[in-house]
């Protein structure tokens, strides 16, 4: 037990610090000194950063499908192409496959530069040019108004990315960004005031800047899709102890005034969220049950009431904590979300929904699909199955079929009774006779006069159709007879009838 | 009369045989009747023999799944069984759209079986329950021909049913289908309503409802019996054969058989809410008009009564079709079904509805199909049908009609071929059995040793007793002794040779199991391609428990059956626009499939190729259907034209559309195809090279690919919807680089307009 704990933390420590694993690549080991104060800030959160000079002929990212680094960090706007290994497509693997990057650039950073930053939806601007602005400039500027002010209102609203207390001015002085418009994941962390725009500071503008005002992006930061974050800025100035302990003071407008520049907080909240320090949200656990039953299950009927709770941490100061937000919805989808619902936060932290199952069946799914600017892309789905009815779960008598109930019921009972009649009564057949019609006994009168057997035939049509196949030549010749003598009935009866109606209508 | 219908065993048991023809010719009939039914039993077996003891084909894998299911947890949960791993995400209510008579004959075979104490796989009770099946047709079908002509010709018409090709396409073991046993209830259905008809007793009535009930309960073709018999009883009323027995045995069916349809889940309300019953429920009503007046008639039977008999019974009808009529405008009847309406208008299906057109067995009949399938019966049966019209009764009326609506069916479906056989057999019985009558007329001894000279004796021997007089034809007196043999030597010829071909028929059309192939080299060796089980069980070993397979839905049925493993679209094709969706995407291009394809939450795309071993039923051969029924449901997305050159022809090589070249289907069949002779990645199936060839996929990679090249299975690239949340930015990426390429030509031409 004990051993397994050891080897436990001992894992634990090493993922740890594998995590905080950091490649390091500048131009020339100088930068190691001019931004100091950066990597200091970095080593004292426990990362181990590698230098290496981002041209060493001995430059890898990974070793026998492992990766030797977590982070990326690039300083080296100088270079024309990496050494070793190390490429655009090897930068893009690594973020495909979860590294994070850091890279800083300036008006001088090469093609390089422009690959990676394509590849990861931004633009960077051409070679020399660098963001003007001739309004917001700081006091040390050297003429160019390239050095620039940059107010903290500029701020993408993300206190997670760029941390909470973001009050004094920020210095800048390097390339512009534009953002691709298509891509849905990238953050203009910082951008530029209205009155800037981004051109080679020794040419005359002839033509209009590709950059221009707010569109001039200056940091940007990318979080993919598999929570790999990269920061992106155009400026390696910025994160320089220069830059971070020089005071600003702006020449033109409000005249603002600071002390010191806000570049550090920010900086180091930048880089914090880059790695990973901050904004990491994961699913602890989830659960979904039907409300009556506590019981977790697969299968859900139409129209149950089902709850579904799913616990969110945060990674804070190290530590997972609970998350709190009152904007975490769920979907249940078979193909379209059929509900979309806003998950309540218990007082315990566990986010809860209580909904109904809807009246259709099929495979549904619970997703979570949490995106918010700063944090991890939080998605999990939950694969059940939604089933009709049971063939005993149907409403046996429902109040709208009564009336069908009765008249069932009543007809069982009236054919019962009926059978005991048919059964059981007997025809009287003198009262029948009595009940001949005027003609009919007319007719009989008619027929009295002819011989016995004839009248049998003649008055029992059910015999004759009975007979009619067996019928034997004797009394088929006996049919025919009758036949004729029916035949001169008929014309009797119908001279009578014609008759006495005539005697009718005379008199 | 009753005895003759019943070979009852014990009837002449403890008499001297001899001396007791009753007896003599019931040992005869039995005899004649249990070979029978061994000969259609064996038969059958070609395919396990040849093969081994498999379901084959399509839906037989449904049926055995389902039965296998039915045994394991119960009917009620049978009956309940909601099947998530069908139709994904729609899910499918299996119990509520199954026909279960299958299952649960099999099922109670089963069940009796280890009643006995005889341990049996289930899946052997299905390969094999529709050869024993065949003998039961058999009797039936004797049972009926004997109702109406004679019991010689009933055993003659049991013998050809026993063997005919045209019914064992359909019944060889392993093909585990409805056919197998709803053909038996059929006849048995056809014989307990002529026995009705006949007697006109309650009982019979019931008999037919019950038999109809598991009719109904085996096939969706109960709806061919429930119009057949109220067509004759119009014909009879039409005719002036109305009788009380009629009355009295139409009226019982109709209402007893509707309560008992009703009570299969998959029927529910259609006897009565859809217009295909309500012929029978016209009829009733028409019944029981004519049945009043004509007892207003009996109360008085004289000339006038008689024309408001004919008046009232011809306002009754048209007030009836009146109702029917208005009842199917206001809404209240569903109009005819597309399947239905199909069998009226041939051209329908093909315009309307491509997927009913699609399937092969939907196809109208060839001339030599009726030939393969019934031989020399074709030609007989109407000799047959010619003496039922020429010696009518009420039962021949049947079968007149039952032959004359078989036959256009059959012309219409090469699957209907299966309702024209049995009347084929039972009228191609009967004439054989006059021919044989009139030529043995002299030989008065019952000692011919030949079988059919049995058959014929026994004929004689029972049809003294008919009620109907036999047709005593006059030309025959004059033929003489060596004309008769000769012309009885030339009939048997005949009988043996039609065995012969039924025996090559069924051992070499139809009782290929279909996921087994066999192929014959020059030398007659015999090689398995086993593509198929190697495909699905690689699926069943080797894919996670809920992997959701993309196929065409042909093999939906198979893919469930044999690889567990979840479905879009299976054979019971209920869901058109599900259907459509999935042709869709083979028939779109690798981005627009990928989109549908994760909207679906698809992982593995299963497709059929016959390129290298020239198996013409592969998916780039019904690629076509696929983009009809696509086009049907998204017309602006997909054209049928498209996939055709400009001249109108279906190609895959160098000449072929770009649309055709670039869909998925075709990527995926032949991606990295390379075998097929020479020169190599050559296509069999369609004798051409295919155009597009070495190009790579972006959005899937190949899983696997079975030894012939047969079933090829891929991997969608980077699922993004797993448990754990992993995405990649894969689909970033190259929405970026299609970005990048554009943004570098604007740059390009950027440059350019700087330069002038």
């Amino acid at each position: 037990m004990k051993i397994y704990l050891i080897v436990g933390i001992l894992a634990c420590f090493s993922a740890a610090y594998a995590d905080q694993e950091t490649l390091v690549l500048v131009d020339n080991l100088n930068i190691r000194e001019t931004h100091s104060q950066f990597f200091k800030s970095l080593q004292e959160r426990g990362y181990s950063l590698t230098f290496k000079l981002a041209d060493d002929a001995n430059l890898v990212l990974s070793k026998y499908g492992e990766y030797l680094y977590k982070n990326l960090i690039v300083f080296s706007p100088a270079i024309v192409e990496f050494g070793g290994q190390l490429d655009t497509e090897a930068i893009t693997k690594f973020i495909d496959d979860g590294g994070n990057v850091l890279m800083a650039g300036n008006s001088a950073a090469g093609d390089v530069y422009r690959e990676i930053a394509s590849e990861c939806g931004f633009e960077m601007d051409e070679e020399s040019a660098a963001v003007i602005d001739h309004f917001n400039y700081d006091s040390l500027d050297e003429g160019d108004h390239t050095r620039i002010v940059v107010s903290p209102k500029n701020l993408i609203n993300a206190p997670t990315i760029t941390g909470v207390h973001n009050t004094q001015p920020l210095l800048f002085e390097g390339t512009g960004l534009i953002l691709d418009k298509d891509n849905s994941l990238v953050l203009p962390i910082l951008t530029a005031d209205s009155t800037a725009y981004s051109y080679n500071p020794k040419n005359q503008v002839k033509e209009y800047p590709h950059a221009v005002g707010r569109k001039t992006v200056l940091i940007a930061a990318l979080q993919a899709r598999n929570n790999a974050r990269i920061i992106f800025s155009g400026s390696l100035f910025f994160f320089s102890d220069e830059a971070f302990n020089s005071p600003v003071s702006k020449v033109h407008g409000d005249k603002v005034k600071a002390s010191l520049s806000g570049n550090k907080a920010l900086a180091v909240h930048l880089s914090q969220w880059a790695f990973g320090e901050r904004g990491q949200l994961r699913v602890r656990r989830v659960s979904h049950h039907r409300e009556d039953d506590k019981q977790t299950t697969n299968t859900y009927t139409i129209t149950d009431s089902v709850v579904y709770r799913i616990e969110i941490e945060e990674l804070k100061n190290g530590k997972w904590q609970p998350f709190e937000a009152n904007d975490v919805q769920l979907e249940f989808v078979r193909i379209d979300p059929f509900i979309r619902t806003t998950l309540k936060r218990n007082p315990s932290g566990v986010y809860e929904a209580v909904f109904k199952v809807p009246d259709v069946w099929g495979v549904y799914q619970f997703k979570v699909d949490y995106d918010r600017i700063g944090y991890t892309r939080l998605y999990h789905s939950t694969q059940v199955s939604v089933r009709p009815l049971q063939h005993t779960q149907y409403e046996r008598f429902i109040p709208s079929a009564y009336p069908y109930y009765v008249s069932a019921f009543s007809m069982m009972i009236g054919v019962f009774l009926f059978s005991f009649v048919f059964l059981y009564y007997k025809d009287e057949t003198p009262k029948t006779k009595k009940k001949v019609p005027l003609l009919a006994w007319k007719r009989c009168v008619y027929i009295c006069k002819l011989p016995p057997s004839e009248v049998a035939v003649k008055m029992d049509p059910s015999r004759r159709q009975r007979t009619q196949t067996k019928a034997s030549a004797e009394e088929q010749a006996l049919d025919q007879i009758a036949k004729e003598v029916c035949y001169h009935i008929y014309v009797a009866e119908l001279l009578q009838l014609s008759l006495s109606n005539k005697l009718h209508d005379y008199s | 009369m009753t005895t003759l219908a019943e070979p009852d065993l014990g009837n002449g048991r403890n008499k001297p045989i001899f001396n007791n023809t009753t007896g003599f010719s019931t040992l005869i009939t039995v005899t004649v009747l249990l070979l029978a039914w061994l000969a259609g039993f064996a038969s059958r077996l070609f395919a396990v023999i040849r093969f081994e003891s498999i379901i084959h084909e399509f839906d037989p894998w449904f049926n055995y799944r389902s039965t296998a299911y039915m045994v394991q947890h119960g009917f009620y949960n049978f009956l309940n069984w909601f099947d998530e791993r069908a139709w994904y995400p729609l899910g499918r209510i299996v119990g509520g759209t199954v026909y279960p008579g299958l299952m649960i004959t099999s099922g109670s075979i089963h069940w009796l079986l280890h009643a006995l104490n005889i341990p049996i796989h289930i899946r052997d009770i299905c390969v094999f329950l529709a050869p024993v099946f065949s003998g039961l047709t058999a009797i039936s079908t004797y049972l009926l021909t004997a109702e109406l002509w004679s019991r010689g010709a009933g055993l003659f018409a049991a013998c050809f049913i026993a063997i005919v090709p045209g019914y064992s396409s359909r019944s060889v073991a392993g093909s585990y289908d409805n056919e197998g046993i709803a053909i038996f209830a059929l006849q048995l259905t056809y014989f307990l309503w002529l026995r009705s008809l006949k007697t006109g007793s309650v009982f019979w009535s019931i008999c037919t409802a019950i038999s109809y009930f598991y009719m109904v309960s085996a096939w969706g073709g109960y709806v061919f019996i429930i119009n057949l018999i109220p067509l004759h009883v119009f014909a009879l009323l039409i005719m002036g054969r109305f009788s009380q027995r009629l009355f009295v045995s139409y009226s019982v069916f109709y209402i007893v058989g509707l309560l008992l349809s009703m009570q299969i889940p998959f029927v529910g309300f259609q006897p009565i809410r859809t217009s295909e019953h309500m012929a029978a429920s016209g009829v009733f009503a028409l019944l029981m008009a004519v049945g009043a007046l004509q007892y207003l008639h009996s109360l008085n039977p004289k000339g006038q009564w008689k024309k408001l008999l004919i008046v009232g019974g011809l306002m009754a009808a048209g007030l009836v079709f009146l109702m029917v009529v208005f009842l199917t405008y206001i809404g209240v009847i569903a109009p005819w079904s597309g399947r239905f309406y199909s069998l009226w208008d041939t051209a329908y299906a093909k315009i309307h509805i491509p997927i009913i057109a699609s399937v092969s067995e939907h196809q109208p009949t060839t001339w030599s199909s009726f030939f393969f399938d019934l031989h020399v019966l074709v030609c007989t049966f109407p000799v047959g049908l010619w003496y039922c019209v020429k010696n009518i009764n009420d039962e021949r009326v049947f079968v007149t009609l039952y032959a004359l609506s078989a036959v256009y069916f059959a012309g219409v479906m090469v699957r209907l071929m299966l309702t024209l056989t049995p009347v084929v057999c039972v009228l191609s019985g009967i004439a054989f059995s006059i021919l044989l009558d009139l030529l043995l007329r002299d030989d008065d001894l019952p000692t011919a040793p030949v079988e059919p000279n049995d058959k014929n004796l026994y004929d004689k021997a029972g049809k003294v007793k008919k009620r109907a007089p036999e047709p005593t034809s006059q030309a025959d007196f004059g033929l003489g002794m060596n004309v008769r043999s000769g012309a009885l030597i030339a009939f048997m010829i005949l009988l043996m040779l039609f065995s012969v071909h039924c025996t090559w028929a069924t051992s070499n059309a139809y009782s290929s199991p279909s996921i087994v192939l066999a192929s014959y080299g020059n030398d007659g060796s015999r090689k398995i391609l086993d593509d198929f089980r190697e495909a699905y069980g690689w699926l069943s070993q080797n894919t996670a428990e809920d992997a959701r397979i993309m196929s065409w839905w042909d093999y939906g049925y198979q893919i469930a059956g044999m690889g567990n493993r979840t479905t879009l679209v299976d054979n019971n094709t209920w869901n058109n626009s599900h259907i459509a969706l999935v042709g869709k995407a083979m028939a779109s291009n690798e981005t627009a499939a990928y989109d549908i394809m994760t909207m679906l939450d698809v992982d593995y795309v299963l497709v059929i190729f016959g390129g290298a071993i020239g198996y013409s039923g592969d998916d780039i051969n019904k690629f076509i259907w696929m983009v009809r029924i696509a086009e049907g449901e998204h017309p602006k997305d997909i054209h049928e034209a498209d996939y055709f050159t400009e001249k109108g022809e279906y190609r895959v090589d160098s000449e072929a559309s770009k649309t055709m070249l670039n869909c998925l289907m075709y990527k995926l069949s032949y991606y990295r195809y390379d075998s097929g002779g020479s020169p190599p990645g050559y296509d069999r199936t369609r004798g051409a090279l295919p155009g597009n060839r070495g190009f790579k996929l972006t959005y899937l990679e190949e899983a696997y690919t079975t030894e012939h090249w047969l079933v090829r299975i891929y991997r969608l690239f980077e699922m993004f919807i797993t448990s754990v949340p992993t995405d990649s930015v894969v689909y970033d990426f190259l929405t970026v680089l299609a970005k990048r390429i554009e943004n570098f030509m604007m740059i390009a031409a950027g440059c350019g307009s700087r330069l002038s």
